[in-house]
């Protein structure tokens, strides 16, 4: 998905003399099409997140559009009073894009992983939040947002879930109905998909035909699609890298409350993920696999 | 001394019940001159994209931001009189989407600055000519940011930013400056020191920025002193955020009359 942010950044800056680059010291190498295409417009700012995310703030005060990028927890724990202040309080708009996604840097540890980014910048006004986890949803969602008066961020996760959604259905704030069925819905973000997709044929052989919907809008959060399944399966399961509190997880049940449903969660408990190994150690550690998802509907169904 | 504007400032908090008068005594001096003798503005039209920016970096100065603006025609009597009532569009610290000539919403210090920064490059890649002034303060300058930005500033060759350090000595009842002017020198900057109650020294170091012969972005040290103008308030400590009794009200009007 870096690759795609550097495309997409590229592609839009031909475009548009507007869009501004900032780095805090990643990303400077794959980004360079951008720099050579965009003279003047790209800066490699250093280690000094807060500071990247005021200024940005500034440029965009100044008549431009500027995308502040590095890594999930700098730019949104450590700068969260730079977000609310600088852009959000002000209504200014601007656009953040982080990579780090969860535990993608999997063997680094707390100081790399950032589970609670998605909920920390939806709970400021002014904003929108986006998890795009295919080259076309970052860069459809991108130039539908980055001119707007939003605050916008955009997490990208390492892993991309393979499906692809033709351009033209892929709308902020909406949600996408990947599969049709009738016993559950499964609720899925990011790289989780993949999971959810895979789940199906074991379900399947189990009797129960899954309903699958795609969240790359996490703000606004689009109630009427899930309702709509709602009413038809009863039963949910959402599945995200994300802490449990915050996240889709809490979207699912606001939007949903009194209607009787049953729902059941794959998300990040309340406590830090202190392996190390891979990104796949991670999942099955935090149940983010197959089994889980296919053992969860199966008590949720008969219980 | 500006003991119009010193009035103004100690009847909008009094009347509001909340404000900073010494802080704001401290800048009012220097605002004065940054509106009345170097800025390019339009008060009938704040958002005139040919303007210089002033940012107030110490928003709890607001009420010095406001007496100046109203001064110099950005809003009404009876918009200054209706500082910090709920409705009202001035309050304890500027709100730039109330305040008509607030470039930025201020109050958690170590913003302020950066924020200008950003406002100075964005004008510096639109090629444009325009200026950023902003002004923090010297306990501000305890702020990693503050130190974040003058690092980045100088890198960037921003000729066109200046900030000013209302350097009245609250940071040294903390957490003193070994030497403040070495410090911004040591990041970079063209550094200057004024009086800031002087207005001729403030106008000069003020010009000094506005030529540009220096590639680097301006500090100006104005030396201030905090509550200036009234004896009993050129402490620190006990005025930072206190409200003046009936007493005490007549009291600080009389020595500013």
């Amino acid at each position: 998905m870096r690759q795609a942010f550097a495309d997409t950044m590229l592609e839009v800056g031909l475009a548009d003399p507007g869009l501004l680059v900032l780095v805090g010291d990643i990303s400077h190498g794959i980004l360079q099409p951008f720099a050579k295409a965009c003279p003047g417009r790209f800066f490699n700012i250093g280690i000094l997140e807060p500071t990247i995310v005021s200024m940005a703030a500034g440029i965009s005060r100044s008549g431009l559009y500027p995308v502040a990028h590095t890594i999930a927890p700098f730019l949104i724990e450590r700068s969260l009073e730079q977000i609310k202040l600088d852009f959000c309080y002000q209504h200014i708009g601007g656009t953040l894009i982080s990579v780090g996604s969860a535990f993608d840097y999997a063997a680094l540890g707390c100081s790399h992983h950032c589970y609670d980014d998605l909920a920390i910048v939806k709970g400021i006004p002014n904003t929108q939040v986006v998890y795009p986890a295919m080259p076309n949803e970052l860069n459809q969602l991108f130039k539908q947002t980055y001119k707007n008066e939003f605050l916008t961020y955009f997490r990208l996760p390492s892993e991309k879930h393979g499906f692809t959604i033709s351009d033209n259905d892929l709308q902020i704030g909406e949600a996408i109905r990947v599969r049709e069925g009738n016993h559950i819905t499964l609720v899925a973000a990011g790289p989780q998909l993949k999971t959810a997709l895979k789940s199906i044929d074991e379900l399947l052989a189990k009797g129960i035909d899954a309903e699958i919907l795609y969240y790359p809008t996490y703000k606004p959060f689009d109630g009427a699609r899930l309702l709509e399944s709602l009413n038809k399966t009863k039963n949910t399961i959402v599945i995200e890298e994300h802490s449990m509190f915050g996240g889709l997880s809490d979207e699912v049940m606001r939007h949903s409350a009194n209607g009787g449903f049953k729902y059941d969660f794959i998300n990040i408990p309340d406590k830090f993920s202190r392996g190390y190994g891979s990104y796949d150690d991670h999942c099955n550690a935090l149940g983010f696999t197959v089994t889980n998802v296919v053992d969860k509907a199966e008590r949720l169904i008969h219980k | 001394m500006n003991n119009d504007l010193r009035r103004q400032i100690v009847k909008i908090v009094t009347a509001a019940g909340e404000g900073h008068i010494p802080s704001s005594f401290s800048i009012v001096d220097i605002l004065d001159i940054i509106y009345g003798k170097f800025l390019k503005f339009n008060p009938k039209n704040p958002e005139w994209p040919d303007r210089d920016y002033f940012v107030l970096s110490k928003g709890h100065a607001a009420a010095g931001l406001f007496a100046v603006l109203h001064k110099y025609g950005y809003f009404s009597d009876q918009i200054l009189d209706s500082y910090g009532k709920y409705d009202g569009i001035l309050g304890g610290h500027p709100d730039r989407t109330k305040a008509p000539g607030a470039e930025a919403s201020t109050g958690s210090l170590g913003h302020g600055l950066p924020f200008a920064m950003g406002i100075a490059l964005g004008l510096k890649v639109r090629g444009k000519p325009n200026r950023v002034v902003t002004l923090v303060g010297d306990g501000e300058c305890h702020e990693g940011t503050i130190w974040e930005t003058a690092l980045v500033a100088q890198n960037l060759k921003l000729q066109n930013l200046c900030c000013i350090v209302d350097y009245n000595g609250s940071a040294a009842q903390i957490l003193p400056h070994p030497s403040i002017r070495a410090q911004w020198e040591a990041f970079g900057w063209q550094t200057l020191e004024v009086n800031g109650h002087n207005p001729s020294e403030i106008e000069d170091a003020l010009n000094v920025f506005g030529q540009a012969n220096s590639a680097k972005p301006t500090c100006i040290i104005a030396h201030t002193v905090k509550g200036k103008g009234v004896s009993f308030m050129e402490v620190h400590g006990p005025w930072h955020h206190k409200i003046p009794n009936t007493q005490e009200f007549e009291l600080i009007m009389k020595e500013l009359s």
